[in-house]
Order: C-alpha cells, then structure tokens, then sequence
C-alpha cells in the first residue's frame, strides 16, 4: 500500500545527494546575526552575501528603536485579522506614508509579502478576468493566480513583444479585463523588466499592469520607489506591490494603487482577511525605513556601486554571470552537483550566498545567487570575489572531494 | 490552415519535448510528462509556450495544471485548434 509521503521518494533522493556532499543548504541555521552584513555559525564568521537585505537597515539604530517601543506601547502581537482587532494607527499610517511616497491614493499593507501577491492578484482578477504573468514570475504570483477563477496565460520572460501576441491571440475578453503581472527585478537573475514598454504595450490592449517591485522598492528610482519610479513611469503604473522583508528590513508587504477603488478589495481579499495584520513591531520598523529610503540615496549609490565592482570582478574571472550588474548577481554554474559542492565550499571559507536549483530557477539552471547591500563594503566585495577566485582555483580538489564524500557514503 | 490531426499534433509535441528530455526516455501517449519524462514544473510551462506558438491558440495554466499525460496534451490542443 502506498504511504503519505511515499510522493516525496524522488525529492528525497535529491536532498540525500545534497546531504552527502555537505550542509542542507536550504536549512541553514544561524548562531547569532552580528550585524546586516555577518553572522556566526558555532565558532565562525560568515559574510553574508545572499539575505536580500539590500539597504543594510536590519541594524539600523531608528528602525530598531522604533521596533522597541512598539512593543512597549503595543505590545508583541495583534492577535487579530486586519478586518478584526488588527488594525492600529500604526497600520494606516504605514499605509498613508506608503501611499504618499507612491503619490497614489491607496495602499494596503499585509502581513507577508508572500501573502501580499495571494491577497492582490486573488482580489483583483474575477471569473471573466485573464491574468498574463511574466514566465519568471515568483511562487507568490503564481499561487495568487491559481487563488482566482481567471484564466492564466504566460508571456515569454521580459518580453513586450511576446505579451502584445499573446494579448493580441486572446483578443476581446468578454465581461473581463486583462492584468498583466510583471515584476521589477526579477529575484533569481537580477535582470530588471522593461516597465514603459510594458505599460505601453498592456494598456494599448486595455489591460492593468500589476507590478510586483519585492527585490526594487527602495533600491531603485531617486527617491526608492523602485523600477517603474526609475523608468519615470510610476504615475502610469496601475498596481505596486512590494515586501517589507528586503530594504524595509521588516516583515510584512504592500500594495499601492493609482485606483481609489481599489480599497475595496480590502473586503474580498482572503489572505488579508483571514490571518492575523503584523505586528506593531513590524510595521512600525518598516515605517521608518521608509523614510530611510526616501532618503537614502547614499546608500543606493553604495549599492550600485558594490554591484559594478563584483559583477565587474566575477566576469575578470570568467564565471558566467546572468545578466548586467544589479543587487543581485547571479553565477552560473554546470549542475546541481557542482553548486552544491561550491555552495559548501563557500560557507566553510566564511561566505554565505544562496544555493538555487531548479524549479525554482528560470531555465533550470543551478545558480550561486548573491544578493548585495548597501552595508557591504568596497572589502567585502573584494573578499567574496576572492573567494569565488580562490573557489575556481580549487575547483579538482572541490570535485575530488565530492566524489570521495559520495563514495564514503556508499 | 486546416486543422491539424491527431497523429500530427502528437508527433510536433513529440519534436518539442525533445530539448527538454535529454535523457531520451521514449515518449508514449500514455507518458506522464512531469512523472515519466522528469520535466520540472516550470520548464513544462517553457514547452506549452512553444506549442501555443507553433499552433497559434491558448492554452491557459489552469487547463495545463490538469494536463498529466502527453496523450491527454493531444486531445487538449486537438480541442483547441479545431
């Protein structure tokens, strides 16, 4: 008779490789978080390179004495759904702030930014809608998809052209609209979406653009509103979401709109409706983060900076970067096998970056995903690139010893 | 154009299937693409692209999602082109 998990037999084999070789590297635990930039694990140091935490602002003294006093005033938790007990001021002026440095007239704030996508798309496409979604698009967008009765049609990746055919094939959609869900930068590769072509193209068809900017808010544009702000498209953009888990150094998610009505949806939408709002630590971290990023371009100009200086450093040493210098840089490699083997090599020579494999990888390809902070330093990048020179000059012993583990484990 | 038969869509399927089965494991109608044939679940998306193109129709996520075997992709694309 088959048993529950027996599904998961393939899936196990894979992880067993893994273990063979080294650490689970998708169960990473951490000792102690010494600061945006280092942890320790047991007795070592790791630089960390792969955490999203893209303005560095994890430790930064205002967003944690903010944090501190809302749980002194507010207490750890809300206990209550958005809908329920769970919004307090603190909640709607998040939400107010958010939507003044947009310049929209709504944003609704979530618990995740996971949730954040579930909750937007589910509330924005009904029965009669078709959603397009970029073919790299996030779990999250995926999922908040299959949350709705709308058909779902994917365009070629970063690809205008491929939506306007596709738009063009669906033709008139009775009854419904299109929304067309992109994202800013795309969180595996880094590459960064053509927004005004795509406005142009979607709304030519009478369609929503849905921008998903988790991996840009704050990054991008003079005052950190993300790829459309930086394309100078903003104010045409119909639907901005983002995460306050990466620049906002915080947990929870947004969404803004130029539709008034889109305060609505606050009404129908599940995963905002039915889980409790963030707690007042959270959300008042994220509060003054965002004028932090209002403010900060310094630390955007430190970003871009350290991204030119190791994607310039990494291609000196050949490796096969996939796409122009971003915060995130992504590095190519042959197999799972190989990553996996040079992912543990890394984090034993004190450097943390992300082990990403297929599917959860455009192209099925194996990568060591780096993502870069403003809290880096010009010494760190030239230490993770040394370490990746270092890493290639091992590359035989690295592969002997993988054979040997594997053949150990026998 | 006239529509396409069966035998025709089954062997274009078979052609574009190939990049993504490098481990040539033979392609039956009754093969379960993701289960059989070990296309992961985003490059399986990648392939019904290509086929929405060569036969210029729709194929939303919602109907590939209950899709499992390469002979129920004929009658789906079949349904869709006639």
């Amino acid at each position: 008779m088959t048993k529950l998990f027996d599904k998961y037999a393939p899936l196990q084999a894979r992880v067993d490789m893994m273990m063979k070789i080294g650490a689970d590297a998708l169960g990473v635990k951490f000792d102690d978080i010494l600061s945006a930039t280092r942890g320790r694990i047991g007795t070592q140091e790791i630089l960390l390179a792969g955490t999203n935490n893209y303005l560095g602002l994890t430790f930064d003294e205002d967003c944690r004495a903010a944090a501190k006093k809302a749980v002194d005033d507010h207490g750890t938790g809300t206990t209550g759904s958005r809908v329920a007990n769970g919004t307090y001021a603190e909640h709607t002026d998040l939400e107010a702030a958010m939507a003044e440095h947009f310049n929209m007239p709504s944003c609704i704030v979530f618990t995740t930014g996971y949730q954040t996508n579930l909750a937007a798309i589910s509330g924005l496409a009904g029965d009669k809608d078709v959603i397009f979604m970029d073919a790299d698009a996030h779990a999250c967008i995926i999922d908040g998809s299959r949350l709705t009765n709308a058909s779902t049609i994917r365009f070629r990746h970063n690809n205008p052209e491929d939506l306007d055919k596709r738009l063009r094939r669906q033709g008139e959609i009775e009854g419904g609209n299109a929304l067309v869900v992109i994202e800013g930068m795309y969180s595996m590769f880094g590459d960064i979406a053509p927004v005004d072509e795509f406005l142009d193209v979607t709304h030519r068809h009478g369609g929503y653009l849905f921008i998903d900017e988790a991996h840009s808010y704050g990054v991008f544009g003079p005052t950190g509103c993300g790829i459309a702000e930086e394309q100078g498209v903003l104010d045409q953009v119909d639907f901005i979401s983002g995460t306050f888990s990466k620049s906002l150094a915080s947990v929870g998610g947004f969404c803004a709109s130029k539709h008034p009505e889109f305060e609505i949806t606050r009404k129908v939408m599940r995963p905002y409706m039915f889980t409790a709002s963030a707690t007042p630590a959270n959300i008042c971290a994220a509060r003054v983060a965002v004028d932090k990023i209002k403010a900060g371009g310094h630390l955007r100009d430190n970003l871009k900076a350290r991204a030119q200086q190791l994607h310039a450093g990494l291609k000196a040493l050949e490796f096969d970067l996939c796409a122009d210098p971003s915060p995130v840089i992504a590095v190519r490699r042959p197999n799972e096998g190989v990553a996996a083997m040079e992912w543990n090599w890394l984090m034993e020579n004190g450097v943390y970056v992300n082990l990403a494999v297929p599917p959860g990888t455009p192209q099925s390809s194996s990568l060591l995903r780096i993502s870069l902070s403003a809290a880096h330093t010009e010494a760190d990048v030239k230490t993770i690139i040394d370490a990746f020179s270092r890493m290639k000059a091992s590359q035989a012993e690295i592969m002997t010893g993988m054979m040997s583990k594997l053949q150990a484990a026998e | 154009m006239s529509a396409p038969t069966d035998s025709e869509i089954y062997d274009k399927i078979c052609e574009l299937l190939k990049p993504y089965n490098p481990k040539n494991l033979p392609i039956e109608r009754s093969s379960g693409i993701m289960s059989d044939l070990e296309v992961d679940s985003v490059a399986v998306f990648d392939f019904i692209m290509e086929l929405e193109d060569h036969y210029d129709i729709s194929i939303p996520m919602e109907m590939v999602s209950d899709i499992k075997t390469v002979g129920e992709l004929v009658t789906a694309v079949k349904g869709l082109t006639a």
